[in-house]
């Protein structure tokens, strides 16, 4: 409050405060003090009703996570999950970002196919799919079992491993276009004379990719990621919708958990803690990304 | 609908001088007690014009739905007044203190007509705490065409039913068909499916002292004989594992399998017009083992109706409570809707006396199982889940049925001596 | 360029393209099957025969479908126009008004939008409920407005970033407030940007999933993800309803995003570009 010494920048420094109020306001009341109350909840033992009044418990709720093979089954799901869909989706993204910045005809249709599945609620996607996936009615089942490819039906959602094939199969085919439409934008970016001097020298068309064309696409990768990786940490309704986290835990991702402890078996200090280390786990993540992107340059 | 009512209502009430104008909202699904809702609220209506009710059509999913009232409950809410509860969470949110007692609120005649057993479900410090609205349990559904093609008699043990379909699935030598279907899914379906098999190999969820007992012999022995159908049988398809009640309805109505283990409501869809295998079907109780012929293998279920304590009307929801589960609505539920009545003088009426599967039904339930919720209050979800997880684990083979039974018994241990 | 890559090229494009259709057509194939065409084995892959029963159905005896798409356009027309209005202006104090901590404060926004979503829900259903806000347009809205003001946020005051200092410069010269140079000079010339945010907000929203669930407890407050969703009974799960329903639901995306597939586009791509 030192230097605010012309009139000028008072009114602006009043304005601005003006300016951004109502959107503090809605985050605090949305986001921060919900977040808060989770901290809370989770180093405490109560009920949201009142009926049993706030008590401290230091780690308890932590120890008993550290200890609950449920909890680590659903960390390392989610692990998985991510480990899995955001290379594929990430590979898949440059190939049909690569794919689209070529020139051909009815371009606008191939856009709209690519910015389709992004633009559909996840929670309908979801449910298409699964109807795709069933086992006895299923398209992909009928198309395999009448071409003879098997002669069982394939379990798609069932089985563990399927299972969670099934539904990294779902995330690639929504989000790819996400990631292919930030790095198509890259691409466009990158000016023409960097290819022309490269041809020059006599390089193919991979070399001009891996050398001049993915460097440039450092930035725009690293937003992709880390937007990408932060949902595919929390995600909730593909698993909802498409196998309630089945068959067994197969698919039963940390939201999925801790939807279920907070509301189905109503521990909500317990629920708070699973939250807090998921935060902790995406925080981290987002840190990670960063660092080594930039210890690369 | 829920606006006619409504205006009828109001308009009602403004002419009635002396009359105040009274709000309920009721909630229940739209499809589990059927048309009966609607009829059950307008002859309400015809009755009380000063009081209108809101119907809050909750989903029909059961966990959606508890869901929904364990946030409203927790949070105080004091809507709905009345909600309908699954019989395996009257204990708990009776427990939880989340149904409003009822003893003071109904005279003891109103709650005396009711089954008794079905009352112990809802009974916490001998204080009823919601009111049966219909029961329902599994039971076997044969296909005749079938049986009779092959000269089989209907098959009362599990032995018999193993016989049968491989006999039939061998027979008919269609890959297509399979000889058993139910519902295995990791949903409250398999724990039913599982008691019925452990029950009706002598076991049970408890012992014969009362303790918890899941991983006796009878159980392990019981719980093989599901995991063989599966896989070492393949009677069953595999889609059995991620199947829930009207999947494996779909399938025997498609023609698809021999057997199918579900509840009552198939019994509507398998014998409409448009189903393929309409007059090519009927049902007998839950299979046992042999030796085992008293065994209460039938899994019970229903559906209770209870009051909201945050409710700013109790009296009136109590009236309306009342009335909704009365000898006279349960009996148009059960002759038209096919409804099994939670009052045991209804099945005398004579009203009653030309529906055959009613009838057929509420001698099942002379066989009848009960889950174990009662005597584990707040505790059932927990449990149920314990089983349900180790149930699936055991049939996709992830551990041997000892293991998982054994596993279970360790946590239910756990949890019950909290 | 020679021929045999033009050749490849078309062939990838149209796997790509199919390959992304291909969940919608079977479902709006679906749709128009009869409940045993459904059902049959062998599988029918074309409707036989075609039947509009399930769209006739659905207008009919399940109307609470189409009250659920009603209410996703609301609660999503609401959160875009509130989002854009509160964002513009705290994106435009961030990014031009000199701010002190502008950075830290735009991390921060970020960092509390890192939170799962799950976690929210049993404070702020307590809350909507002591507030009456549970059930409500107002409510739901608000809520979506949280979720989505960072991207919001982050958005505009990338763009604002982007336009040239001078004009404001010169307007302030003028003697015009900050308030009138916000609103006569920088809103008309970031349309662009506010069409492009605006347009994915809404598309965020209408798709948006844990909140509505639990903030909307009537059936005939739900919004459309979530209504159909939980449409499946306790015993039944019936296809024939919830592909129609779900075919009926993602016109109006589909629609929204043909038409402005290229803001949208921008819109995400300038998000990244940074």
């Amino acid at each position: 409050m030192t230097n605010m010494t012309s009139p000028l920048d008072r009114r602006r420094h009043l304005t601005g405060m003006a300016f951004i109020t109502p959107t503090m306001a809605v985050i605090i009341a949305i986001l921060v003090y919900p977040i808060l109350q989770s901290i809370v909840l989770s180093f405490g033992q109560s009920s949201i009703d009142g009926s049993e009044p706030y008590s401290f418990v230091g780690l308890k709720h932590y120890a008993t996570l550290a200890g609950n093979e449920r909890f680590w089954n659903s960390l390392w799901v989610t692990l998985v999950f991510t480990g899995l869909s955001i290379p594929l989706e990430l590979a898949m993204g440059i190939g049909l970002a690569v794919l689209l910045n070529e020139h051909f005809r009815f371009k606008g249709i191939a856009r709209l196919a690519v910015l389709f599945p992004w633009a559909l609620p996840t929670a309908l996607n979801t449910l298409m799919w699964r109807w795709m996936y069933n086992t006895d009615y299923g398209l992909f089942n009928a198309a395999a079992l009448q071409s003879g490819i098997v002669d069982r039906p394939i379990n798609w959602l069932g089985d563990e491993t399927l299972a969670m094939g099934s539904m990294v199969v779902v995330a690639v085919w929504k989000t790819s276009s996400f990631m292919a439409l930030i790095i198509l934008a890259g691409l466009q970016s990158i000016p023409r004379e960097l290819y022309e001097a490269g041809r020059m020298d006599g390089m193919t068309r991979w070399q001009e990719f891996r050398e001049i064309t993915l460097p440039l696409l450092k930035g725009p990768i690293l937003v992709a990621l880390i937007v990408r990786s932060m949902d595919a940490l929390r995600t909730f309704e593909l698993p909802f919708n498409l196998t309630d986290g089945g068959p067994v835990t197969a698919t039963e991702s940390l939201s999925l958990y801790a939807y279920k402890v907070i509301f189905d078996f109503i521990e909500f200090n317990y629920g708070a803690a699973i939250v807090v280390v998921q935060f902790l786990v995406i925080f981290a993540m987002s840190l990670l990304y960063i660092l080594t992107l930039r210890n690369k340059d | 609908m829920k606006f006619t009512i409504s205006a009828l209502a109001t308009a009602a009430a403004l002419t009635a001088l002396p009359g105040f104008a009274q709000e309920l909202v009721l909630s229940i699904g739209s499809r589990g007690y059927g048309p009966a809702v609607e009829r059950n609220i307008e002859r309400y209506a015809a009755e009380n014009p000063d009081v209108s009710i809101e119907w809050n059509k909750v989903s029909d999913v059961p966990g959606e739905t508890r869901k929904l009232y364990v946030t409203g409950l927790t949070a105080k809410s004091p809507t709905p007044d009345i909600y309908a509860v699954d019989v395996i969470w009257a204990g708990e949110f009776a427990q939880r203190g989340w149904l409003e007692p009822l003893n003071g609120l109904l005279d003891e005649a109103t709650i005396d007509a009711f089954n008794p057993s079905l009352l112990a479900a809802s009974t916490v410090d001998g204080e009823v705490h919601a009111l049966p609205l219909y029961a329902d349990g599994i039971h076997f559904f044969y296909r005749t065409d079938l049986l009779e093609k092959y000269g089989l008699d209907v098959p009362q043990t599990w032995e018999e039913v193993l016989a049968a379909s491989q006999t039939i699935t061998e027979g008919e030598g269609n890959p297509q068909l399979y000889g058993f279907v139910s519902m295995w899914a990791k949903i409250e379906g398999l724990f039913m499916n599982w008691l019925a098999f452990a029950n009706g190999n002598g076991g049970g969820f408890y012992d014969a002292e009362g303790n918890v007992a899941v991983n006796s012999p009878a159980n392990i022995e019981a719980t093989q004989f599901m995991v063989d159908l599966l896989h070492e049988h393949r009677i069953t398809p595999d889609s059995i594992l991620n199947a829930r009640p009207d999947d494996a309805r779909t399938l025997f109505q498609q023609g698809r399998a021999a057997f199918l283990m579900v509840q009552d409501f198939v019994h509507a869809p398998l014998s409409a017009d448009n189903s393929p295998v309409a007059g090519k079907f009927d049902f007998t109780r839950v299979p046992y083992f042999e030796g085992h012929e008293d065994a209460n293998s039938t899994t019970m279920g229903g559906w209770f109706l209870g009051i909201n304590p945050n409710s700013d009307n109790k009296e009136a929801a109590a009236d309306f409570l009342a009335h909704f589960t009365a000898q006279e609505q349960q009996l148009t539920a059960a002759v038209e809707d096919n409804r099994a009545p939670t009052i045991p003088g209804i099945y005398d009426n004579d009203a009653m006396k030309g529906n055959a599967v009613l009838a057929k039904f509420g001698k099942n339930y002379d066989y009848g199982v009960v889950r174990p919720s009662a005597g584990s209050g707040s505790k059932y979800p927990r449990v149920s889940e314990i089983m349900q997880l180790e149930i699936t684990n055991a049939l996709h083979r992830q551990k041997t049925v000892e293991e998982a039974l054994n596993d279970a018994q360790a946590q239910l241990d756990a949890l019950l001596s909290e | 360029m020679t021929k045999r890559p033009r050749f490849g090229l078309y062939a990838l494009v149209i796997l790509s393209v199919v390959i992304s259709f291909l969940p919608i057509i079977w479902l709006v194939l679906t749709s128009l099957k009869t409940t045993e065409g459904i059902y049959a084995w062998p599988p029918q892959y074309l409707p036989d025969p075609f039947t509009l029963k399930n769209y006739i159905n659905i207008f009919t005896n399940s109307p609470e479908l189409l009250l659920y798409v009603l209410n996703s356009f609301i609660v999503a027309l609401g959160c875009t126009v509130v989002a854009l209005s509160f964002g513009g202006m705290a994106g435009y104090a961030l990014s031009r008004l000199g701010m002190r901590r502008a950075g830290v404060l735009m991390v921060f926004i970020l960092a509390v939008s890192m939170f799962p979503p799950v976690s929210l829900l049993p404070s702020l259903f307590q809350t909507f409920l002591n507030l009456g806000l549970l059930n409500t347009y107002t409510g739901l809205i608000i809520a979506h407005t949280g979720l989505f003001l960072p991207f919001t946020v982050w958005m505009l005051a990338s763009y604002f970033a982007t336009l040239p200092p001078e004009i404001e410069e010169a307007a302030r010269m003028d003697g015009m407030g900050f308030f009138r140079i916000f609103w006569s000079i920088v809103i008309p010339l970031s349309w662009p940007g506010f069409v492009a945010t605006g347009l994915i907000v809404f598309i965020f929203s209408w798709n948006e999933f844990p909140l509505a669930l639990v903030l909307m407890t009537q059936n005939a407050m739900r919004t459309a993800p979530v209504g159909i969703s939980l449409y499946p009974g306790e015993y039944a799960f019936p296809w024939e309803t919830i592909s129609t329903a779900t075919v009926i639901a993602i016109v109006p995306i589909l629609i929204i995003t043909a038409i402005f597939q290229k803001q949208i586009v921008g819109g995400l791509t300038a998000g990244a570009g940074k």
